[in-house]
């Protein structure tokens, strides 16, 4: 070994080595999250294009490529209208709500533990999303028990004389029941992101509007929710795009009235006469609107300025 | 003949070649004579490897294992591999999937859309012994053009269930179904292939399985109509049953499986009707089908025989509550004896009380149909 090297100065051996470790590293790091999200998210979504337009199709027989899906989609059919874009429609109205509702409860939840000072933060934290150490299916399926004929609920609302037993509160099988068990599987994956939002703020600016006269209330509309609303919009895209396209929990506690946009989607594929065309041109449309939501959302999740004026 | 050396030229290994070059060349070679040689062919072609069959949950190692006990006990080698199919649309997007399926087991009104499609063969009956003692009528539901494509094994009804101590049904009907007195407590099940005959039958169409494009707007417009009145739209018997348990529902398009169990737990069982409509039940039959390239096909012949047995068809109605086409098999509760109307002679046939469900020409369009009732 030289002497340069032991003492530390770089040799020229040195440097290629150095260069040569840069260079494997970047494409490896990156390379492997590229070639995972090709094969397990490029290649499927263009194998499910193809399935749109027949190009691919699960029947036997010729299958020429065609647009039919996607023109029926528009112009609607003959048996079915424009159910599908209604349909959609009703599951954008139910999401929005539940996204909505949600993050109104989950903001002070997180406010309360990002800024209140308390040392227990993150043991309440934890506490939040602690119904995550249970079975999601085991969650949605108490909630049928809760929400049944003969349930605790209205057998309490029974015994208080509000309900008969004849005639118990309709909370099971309902857009109610759907919006509802959604809404308590989503609250947690809310309030993560305001939390890191409201955690990571400065809280000098607070104790600089205080000191210039504003008021708490003031503070809060001028700085604080600002300077969260990254978070804000970060947890309604969270619960807003899985919950567009949910039919677990539709299907568990939603009956007939509940049924949503991605009920339609799994039985074109796997229910009646499969439909794979239909199916595909309907999850496609979905990951369509997904995206275009995400690229006008995203630039509200870019840090703000706090209003100057 | 093709076929038959590219289905031996897959099964066999390198080594089994090797093996079987040395024994045809030895014998050859010693003995003059190529007996040997085929002895071992025989030997080496048999099928290998572990048959795969494609069927509804419970009817595998997940409890309906006693179905082939006697193919297990013979074929310690080439047991059953499962894969769950949950009714015969996912069965059709599994054999995308590039396994070499061997069994799957459909419904009857499927058996001429699979025959056509050439995605199944039929079968051998001369190596099925069991065969002879198969239900004639249900035999012959599973051929298509004079060929044994479905081997019949489980049967049922559709039918009516509700409980008896909160509904009384005006008329034995369909119409139960769609009586708004119930607003609120009535179950459809979710199935176009089911639901829109029924809906044909209580409208009186002629042939409810071959309804003409303005009879399916009938049938949709009505059943989007009285949408309103039905709680849920049903797929799994055990949600049903919990639904019946916890007072949501008190009427419901069911099987004479759901009447036992209900019966049944916890005791002393929820007080539940079957009931035969005037306009006819549906009765459905398991079948099972021989796929196209399935590469043990003497193995599925025996697997089809297993299902066949007396001892099978026994085993089933006492513990799954469906009738089984073995004419030897009978139910040793009285009760099921009772739901599956064994005693009747006239089941199925002209006067009897239910039609055997059937092929359905536009099954696509009425899939259609049923999707927009549920979208409605």
């Amino acid at each position: 070994m030289s002497v340069e090297a032991e003492a530390g100065v770089p040799t020229a051996s040195h440097a290629r080595r150095r260069r040569s470790r840069l260079d494997l590293t970047g494409p490896t790091l990156l390379g492997f999250p590229v070639a995972w999200l090709v094969v397990f998210f490029v290649v499927p979504i263009g194998i499910v294009a193809a399935y749109s337009v027949d190009a691919l199709s699960i029947t036997t027989g010729p299958h020429p490529v065609t647009l039919t899906g996607w023109r029926q989609l528009v112009t609607g059919d003959p048996f079915l209208g424009h159910v599908y874009l209604s349909l959609f429609w009703k599951s954008v109205k139910m999401s929005v709500i539940v996204s909505a509702i949600i993050v109104a409860l989950a903001y002070p939840l997180a406010y309360y533990l990002a800024l209140s000072g308390t040392k227990r933060k993150y043991v309440l934290l934890l506490l939040l999303i602690a119904p995550f150490l249970t079975s999601y299916l085991l969650r949605v399926l108490a909630w049928k028990v809760l929400l049944g004929d003969q349930g605790p609920i209205n057998s309490a609302l029974s015994s208080i004389g509000l309900t008969s037993p004849d005639h118990p509160l309709t909370l099971i099988y309902s857009q109610f029941a759907v919006m509802l068990v959604l809404g308590y599987i989503w609250l947690p994956f809310v309030a993560l992101p305001i939390f890191v939002s409201l955690d990571t703020l400065d809280r000098r600016l607070l104790e600089a509007a205080t000191d210039l006269g504003a008021s708490r209330w003031q503070a809060f509309f001028r700085i604080t929710l600002p300077l969260s609303a990254p978070g804000v919009f970060a947890a309604f895209l969270f619960v807003f795009i899985p919950t567009l396209g949910e039919f677990v929990t539709p299907s568990l506690v939603g009956g007939t009235d509940g049924y949503m946009y991605g009920n339609q989607i799994a039985d074109l594929f796997g229910a009646g006469f499969p439909d794979w065309r239909t199916g595909s041109v309907l999850a496609l449309f979905l990951l369509g609107v997904v995206v275009a939501l995400t690229l006008v959302f995203a630039r509200f999740l870019q840090p703000r300025q706090v209003a100057t004026d | 003949m093709t076929d038959e050396l590219e289905v031996l030229d897959k099964r066999l290994s390198r080594q089994d070649l090797l093996k079987l070059a040395a024994v045809a060349g030895g014998a050859g070679l010693l003995a003059g004579r190529t007996g040997a040689a085929n002895a071992a062919l025989d030997r080496l072609a048999a099928e290998s490897g572990r048959l795969q069959v494609l069927d509804w949950a419970g009817y595998g190692y997940d409890g309906g294992q006693a179905m082939f006990a006697a193919y297990d006990k013979r074929y310690p080698k080439n047991k059953p591999k499962f894969t769950v199919m949950a009714n015969e649309a996912d069965a059709l997007g599994k054999f995308q999937q590039g396994v070499n399926w061997d069994v799957f087991r459909p419904y009857v009104g499927w058996v001429r859309y699979f025959a056509e499609s050439g995605l199944v063969q039929p079968w051998d009956t001369s190596q099925i012994p069991n065969f002879k003692l198969l239900n004639p009528l249900m035999v012959k539901a599973g051929q298509y053009k004079g060929k044994q494509y479905g081997i019949p094994e489980d049967w049922g009804y559709d039918a009516i269930l509700y409980r008896s101590d909160k509904v009384k049904p005006k008329a034995r009907s369909w119409g139960l179904l769609f009586d708004e007195r119930y607003k609120g407590k009535i179950a459809w099940y979710d199935d176009a292939s089911t639901m829109l005959p029924v809906t044909g039958l209580y409208l009186g169409f002629k042939d409810p399985w071959n309804q003409t494009d303005a009879q399916l707007k009938q049938a949709q417009k009505f059943l989007v109509s009285k949408k309103n009145l039905v709680r849920t739209i049903w797929s799994s018997e055990t949600a049903l049953w919990q639904a019946f348990g916890s007072g949501d529902l008190w009427i419901a398009y069911a099987w004479p499986n759901d009447w036992v169990q209900m019966r049944k737990k916890p005791k002393p069982g929820l007080p539940v009707v079957y009931m035969f409509p005037r306009e006819k039940a549906l009765a459905w039959v398991g079948m099972l089908m021989l796929l196209k390239d399935s590469p043990r096909p003497k193995l599925a012949h025996a697997y089809a025989n297993a299902w066949s047995s007396t001892a099978s068809g026994k085993w089933l109605e006492d513990n799954y509550g469906y009738g089984h086409a073995n004419l030897r098999a009978k139910p040793s509760s009285s009760d099921l004896v009772r739901a599956l109307k064994l005693g009747d002679q006239k089941t199925f046939g002209p006067g009897g009380i239910a039609h055997i469900d059937r092929h359905i020409p536009r099954r696509d369009v009425y899939a259609k149909v049923w999707e927009g009732v549920k979208s409605a």
